[in-house]
């Protein structure tokens, strides 16, 4: 009776744990913050940030039109059939945040979902589009700056703002879907990301420069 | 009949029928209902019958079984009780009925929408074989699929398999299976029926009321040209809007309640990411799927393997048509051997397209037998290769290549190659490239190594020669295919004393105290080196005068003799030694007459060529100086051996259109001897400059022309004359003009004479302007021109001559005029200007006489063209005399006079020779009633023309005042007839009466009588009073009012036209 206990608790815990992983806000572990390995930050993080968003947003545009043209039809011509942004867990990026701090809470998760996207992206165009060196180039190039834009958020959070501890979301893995699911997927978020992040560079302009 | 056992049978079976009959309606029970007997297995016979009757109740059935002698007969049965028995005869056919099948499994494999079906036959219920019939109902959706499935039961159970293949995925819809059986025995003579169906077994289905929206297949790969369909699950409630294919939408097909499906023929190759399919709903829903569209592998093509180590086996394919399938969907090969049964999996790298795979070298193994299997999932392909290793040897390049040397003529060479040959020898082939991109190979044979240096040596080099080396190896004993070159090399080797002496000139000054020694330097393969210094010295007779050291890179130097001719040697000198010497005397022995020849230009060159000296012993040299601006002109020759007569001398200094003179010189056994000197060019040039000319001298016909030598250096060839162009011209007119070729006016003279040095230009207009253009032509072409514009001169002499010689003549003329007038003054006035005219001396008035005849056929004078020339005179009808001079008739006119009836037999006609000018209106339209023929000319008496031409009928009515005009002084008689036949009036008798002046202007008429209208219409205003030409109807002297008069229409020629129509002019 004992061990039949086990057997249903241990999937029920399991799937908690998957749920909570996947579907909704991470609870950063205290004992392993995101402050655990961040040193004093460099003069120029905050420009260097708002410069690695303005260059996402000046590329952002293209990588979802070439994202969309390796789909293949119908992405590209029933985008608000196919990709509607609704389907995705992107975080809200609100613009009429005034606190500095709030805005850099939400740029964290907004990068730190797009980052976790993105790979899952990365690696399924790897697989559909093996050929496809652009967009794979730009997809790389995407990760690696918004890894950088994670690292100073990450510093200018821990260090300006004092807050060691964010509660960010993951998008669904890819793994497991049908083709046209992690298609649909990928262009939903690339679509929703392309929107957030200019409302992110409009966003961090002022509030940067004051920085 | 009795013998038939069917009707034996079917007889005692009635009979039996009617005797239970009769014993039933004996006892009064009644015979069981639906008495039936059917069988599973042929051995068993199971019967029941209906016991329900009340009248049967609480019997005991008992079946009896009677079997027919010959047949198997049906079953009858006797019931009975305790009580009483009763025997019921029932007679039955027997039915075979199998078993129900039992279906033990029904699955599905959904990625190849085949359905599986396995049952059992329960054949050992039969103790012997039979065929038995299946059939499998199966119903997916709205469609229903009977199959019938043959098999035969052969006394065991067995399991029986079925698999079917659907063309949609099975996904799409619900599967449904029964079964039942037939048995088809031959020998059983009752009924044979269909078991009962099994139960129903589903297909695990996903159309039933899905929980999302679904589109199969998913991900799924197949060929090209393949027809797909594609179907859409949805929840219950929702619809499909449209599927689409791609971009495409295809008409929809409703497969169930909660599934819709497209058919897509013939698909075509789908881009790498595959095809999307998608399905959109209603409400607003979207699903999709991706379709993977491509070809099976190819057969790998050129498959090679060699090994480049003898570690590993390389072999490498091309994988023909593309698949269009990639990352897990592509191709993948397995390289498998056969006799060591080993196989490689093969990693293909798609972005750099590069098919390769390497295969371990097994040590005691030679020979290899590939097979590369080709694998995606929609097919295989392979290719097989046998190889000997030990032939298929392609080594890498060779690595760490290095040269050296420590000699003018050897080099050694050094490389490195990966790999283990030590089974085999190595051919490799040294590239040896010098400086002048000259290229040689060697070939060396070594013994392989493991990993190891190898090295070898090249000689026969030159002495301080560039070379560049590398190298490639290959296997020796079996040639397969060479390496890469190695990186090249570069060594220079060593230097070596000069080959030989240099070649040396030398030119005694003027004086002949110093003599000035020249020497050309070595080639670099003569020199062995870099020159340093040349040494020169000069011996008497062995004993040395003066030795100079000069360095590089002068290459001459004087020696002062001191009156002394000697012997000059000439040494070069490099590091590493010093040449040969080369040797030449100072003596210049004497020449005369030496001439200078031409040499001949062959574009590239100067061809020249002498006559052979017997007394040349040690050969010629020619010696030629090419000067360069104000520098000293650079000496340079050429030596050629004893019986040489000709050469062509080039040089890269040499330029066109540039004058080179040479000097031959002999070498005899005492010294040298200048034979001859020689101008050439090496191309001969058109000249540069035209020649400068004058004009000398003009006249009216004739120009002198001077012109100059043109300048040597501007020659740039030899002069072969000039050439000269004139034409009327002047200034300002273009030059092309001028010279266009054919132009009439353009006179060329070519002057090869180049001793002259003037031309006189003959025959020219006077003051006429005249274009001269000179040019100097040599072999290379015609040079530029130089032009001038001259005027000759008037001729005044011939002006003079032009006007003297008319004004002569013309006073000779007149002189002779006068003089021949005044002696014949009395002739003249005697003919012309008579004081009283005499009939009979003019002609005039022979018309008189014919007047007076009475003639009514008056006729006007005719103008006929010259064909006829003779004259008629008509005779009138009156027998008045004809004049006496023109009797002479002719028989023409004799003869055709008659014609016109109104005169004939009433007068008769003179013809006289004749020719009147030709007047081309009244020949062509001559009056059809003329009674005198066309050719002919009338002449009719003066007084006979002042009378309108009529009939004689009309004769009365003539007008006299018409009649008046010119009149003879003289009264004819005939005047005097018309005058009585007639009343004129005073006015009309003054006008006839006596002389009349000529110019008579109240009847002259606007018309002049001549005029076809005049003629043809017989006017009567036709009539003139002015005197009348003999050889026209034009009046002499036209009226004042006349010159206001419309021009005659008459085009015809006459004397008094030419004075009419000259103010018209």
């Amino acid at each position: 009776m004992k061990i039949l206990n086990e057997k249903r608790v241990v999937p029920l815990l399991l799937m908690i744990h998957c749920r909570l992983v996947v579907g909704r806000a991470l609870t950063v572990n205290p004992s392993s913050s995101m402050c655990e390995n961040t040193h004093v930050c460099k003069p120029n993080v905050a420009e260097q940030t708002r410069k690695l968003v303005v260059l996402l947003n000046a590329t952002a545009q293209d990588l979802f039109s070439i994202y969309l043209d390796c789909q293949g039809d119908p992405f590209s011509s029933h985008l608000d059939e196919l990709c509607n942004a609704n389907g995705t867990n992107f975080p809200d990026f609100h613009v009429n945040r005034t606190s500095h701090k709030d805005i850099m809470v939400a740029l964290y998760k907004v990068f730190a979902f797009l980052n976790a996207s993105l790979g899952n992206i990365t690696r399924d165009q790897e697989e559909l589009n093996p050929m496809a060196k652009e967009l794979l180039e730009r997809l790389h190039n995407t990760t690696k700056t918004t890894r950088g834009l994670i690292s100073n958020l990450t510093c200018l959070l821990c260090t300006d703002y004092k807050v060691s501890q964010v509660n960010v979301t993951y998008g669904k893995s890819s793994k497991g879907m049908n083709v046209f699911k992690k298609k649909q997927q990928g262009c939903q978020v690339l679509r929703r990301y392309v929107q957030v992040v200019s409302q992110a560079a409009q966003v961090l302009l002022p509030h940067l420069s004051q920085a | 009949m009795w013998d038939n056992p069917s009707l034996r049978c079917l007889l005692a079976i009635a009979f039996l029928h009617l005797l239970s009959l009769i014993y039933s309606q004996e006892t009064g029970k009644s015979t069981p209902g639906n008495w039936k007997c059917i069988t599973h297995d042929l051995n068993r016979m199971i019967c029941s019958w209906d016991a329900t009757s009340s009248a049967n109740r609480g019997l005991t059935y008992k079946i009896c079984q009677f079997r027919a002698a010959a047949i198997k007969t049906p079953v009858s049965a006797v019931a009975g009780n305790d009580f009483e028995c009763m025997l019921f005869f029932l007679v039955s056919f027997q039915a075979l009925i199998p078993l129900t099948p039992q279906i033990l499994n029904l699955s599905a494999d959904f990625s190849t929408y085949t359905l599986y079906l396995t049952w059992n036959d329960s054949g050992s219920v039969f103790q012997h074989e039979l065929d038995a019939s299946c059939t499998i109902l199966s119903r997916s959706g709205f469609n229903v699929f009977p199959i019938n499935y043959d098999s035969k039961l052969t006394g065991k159970d067995s399991i029986l398999f079925w698999n079917w293949t659907s063309d949609i995925p099975l996904e799409c819809t619900s599967y449904y299976v029964k079964i039942r059986c037939y048995i088809n025995e031959l020998y059983f003579t009752g009924r044979k029926e269909w078991s009962e169906w099994s139960p129903v077994r589903t297909v695990p289905e996903k159309d039933t009321k899905p929980n999302s929206v679904m589109v199969f297949p998913q991900d799924k790969v197949v060929l090209v040209g393949s027809n797909v369909t594609f179907c859409c699950l949805y929840n219950e409630g929702k619809s499909v809007k449209f599927m689409k294919y791609g971009s495409e939408s295809y008409p929809l097909l409703r497969l169930s309640k909660w599934s819709s499906a497209i058919k897509v023929q013939n698909v075509s190759a789908s881009v790498p990411s595959g095809t999307n399919v998608w399905c959109s709903l209603v409400p607003d829903d979207v699903e999709g799927t991706v379709l993977f569209v491509g070809y099976a592998p190819d057969t790998p093509q050129n498959l090679n393997c060699e090994t480049r180590t003898f570690i590993t086996i390389t072999c490498s394919w091309n994988p023909g048509r593309p698949t269009a399938l990639y990352s897990k969907r592509r191709t993948k090969y397995i390289l498998f051997e056969r006799i060591s049964r080993e196989n490689v999996t093969c990693k293909v790298e798609e972005l750099n397209k590069k098919h390769a795979c390497d295969f371990p070298v097994h040590a005691n193994q030679k020979i290899y037998n590939f097979t590369l299997s080709a694998s995606n999932p929609l097919g295989q392909a392979e290719s097989s290769l046998l190889i000997d290793v030990n032939q298929r040897v392609h080594l890498e390049t060779p690595d760490k290549f290095t040269v050296s040397t420590n000699s003018s003529t050897h080099a050694h060479l050094s490389w490195y190659i990966p790999g283990n040959f030590i089974k085999i020898r190595l051919l490799c082939q040294i590239e040896i490239s010098n400086s002048n991109s000259e290229r040689q190979l060697q070939n060396v044979s070594m013994a392989g190594a493991e990993n190891s240096n190898y090295r070898a040596w090249v000689d026969a080099l030159h002495p301080y020669g560039t070379y560049t080396f590398r190298v490639r190896c290959s296997a020796s004993e079996y040639f397969w295919k060479w390496s890469k070159w190695s990186e090249g090399k570069k060594l220079t080797t060593l230097e070596a004393p000069p080959a030989r002496g240099p070649d040396i000139w030398r030119q005694r000054s003027p004086v002949g105290e110093t003599v000035t020694v020249f020497w050309k330097p070595l080639l670099l393969s003569e020199a062995n080196g870099i020159i340093l210094s040349h040494e020169v010295v000069c011996y008497l007779r062995e004993r040395m005068l003066k030795a100079h050291e000069v360095p590089v890179p002068l290459n001459s130097t004087e020696i002062k003799l001191g009156g002394n001719d000697c012997l000059i040697s000439v040494i070069a000198k490099n590091r590493a030694g010093s040449s040969p010497p080369s040797r030449i005397t100072s003596v210049d022995l004497p020449s005369d007459n030496v001439k200078t020849e031409l040499a001949i230009a062959t574009g590239n060159g100067i061809y020249i060529s002498w006559h052979s000296d017997p007394n040349v012993t040690c050969g010629y040299t020619l010696k030629w100086c090419i000067s360069s601006g104000s520098e000293p002109c650079n000496v340079d020759w050429e030596m050629f051996p004893s019986n040489a007569i000709d050469a062509v001398i080039k040089s890269a200094l040499f330029q066109p259109g540039v004058r080179y003179n040479f000097s031959l010189y002999g070498c005899k056994h005492n010294g040298y001897q200048l034979l001859q000197n020689i101008t050439g060019y090496m191309k001969e040039l058109p000249p540069k400059v035209a020649p400068n000319f004058t004009v000398e001298e003009t006249s009216s016909d004739s120009i002198l022309v001077k012109w100059e030598d043109i300048p040597v250096e501007d020659c740039q060839g030899f002069l072969k004359g000039y050439i000269l162009y004139f034409a009327k011209g002047e200034k300002g007119s273009s030059k092309t003009s001028f010279m266009e070729e054919g132009s009439p006016e353009l006179t060329v003279k070519n002057i090869t004479d180049l001793t002259k040095k003037s031309l006189r230009i003959l025959g020219l207009q006077g003051k006429t302007s005249y274009r001269l253009d000179l040019r100097a032509y040599t072999v290379g072409g015609i040079g530029p021109s130089k032009d001038l514009y001259v005027v000759t001169k008037e001729n005044s002499v011939g002006l003079i001559i032009a006007i003297l010689i008319p004004v002569a003549v013309a006073v000779v003329l007149g002189v002779v005029t006068s003089i021949l007038c005044y002696q014949k003054r009395e002739w003249i006035k005697e003919t012309f200007y008579p004081d009283i005219p005499n009939p009979e001396n003019s002609k005039a008035l022979q018309f008189q006489k014919n007047i007076c005849e009475g003639n009514t056929a008056l006729k006007t004078l005719e103008m006929n063209p010259c064909t006829p020339n003779s004259v008629e005179v008509v005779e009138t009808r009156s027998t008045v005399l004809k004049i006496e001079d023109t009797e002479i008739i002719s028989p023409v006119a004799d003869s055709e006079l008659p014609e016109d009836g109104s005169e004939t037999g009433t007068g008769s006609h003179v013809v006289v020779s004749y020719c009147p000018p030709i007047i081309e209106e009244e020949i062509s339209s001559p009056p059809i009633d003329e009674p005198v023929g066309s050719s002919q000319v009338i002449y009719i008496d003066i007084q006979s023309m002042y009378q309108p031409q009529v009939n004689p009928e009309e004769e009365p009515e003539i007008n006299f005042v018409t009649t008046a005009g010119y009149k003879p002084q003289m009264q004819l008689p005939i005047n005097a007839m018309k005058m009585e036949s007639h009343s004129p009036t005073e006015e009309d008798l003054d006008k006839i009466a006596g002389y009349r002046p000529q110019a008579n202007t109240n009847v002259w008429k606007l018309n002049s009588p001549d005029s076809p209208v005049s003629i043809q219409s017989n006017n009567e205003n036709g009539s003139f009073g002015s005197p009348c030409s003999i050889n026209s109807r034009q009046f002499l002297i036209p009226p004042k009012d006349y010159e206001d008069s419309p021009t005659p229409n008459n085009t015809g020629w006459s004397f008094t036209h030419f004075f009419q129509n000259k103010p018209n002019d």
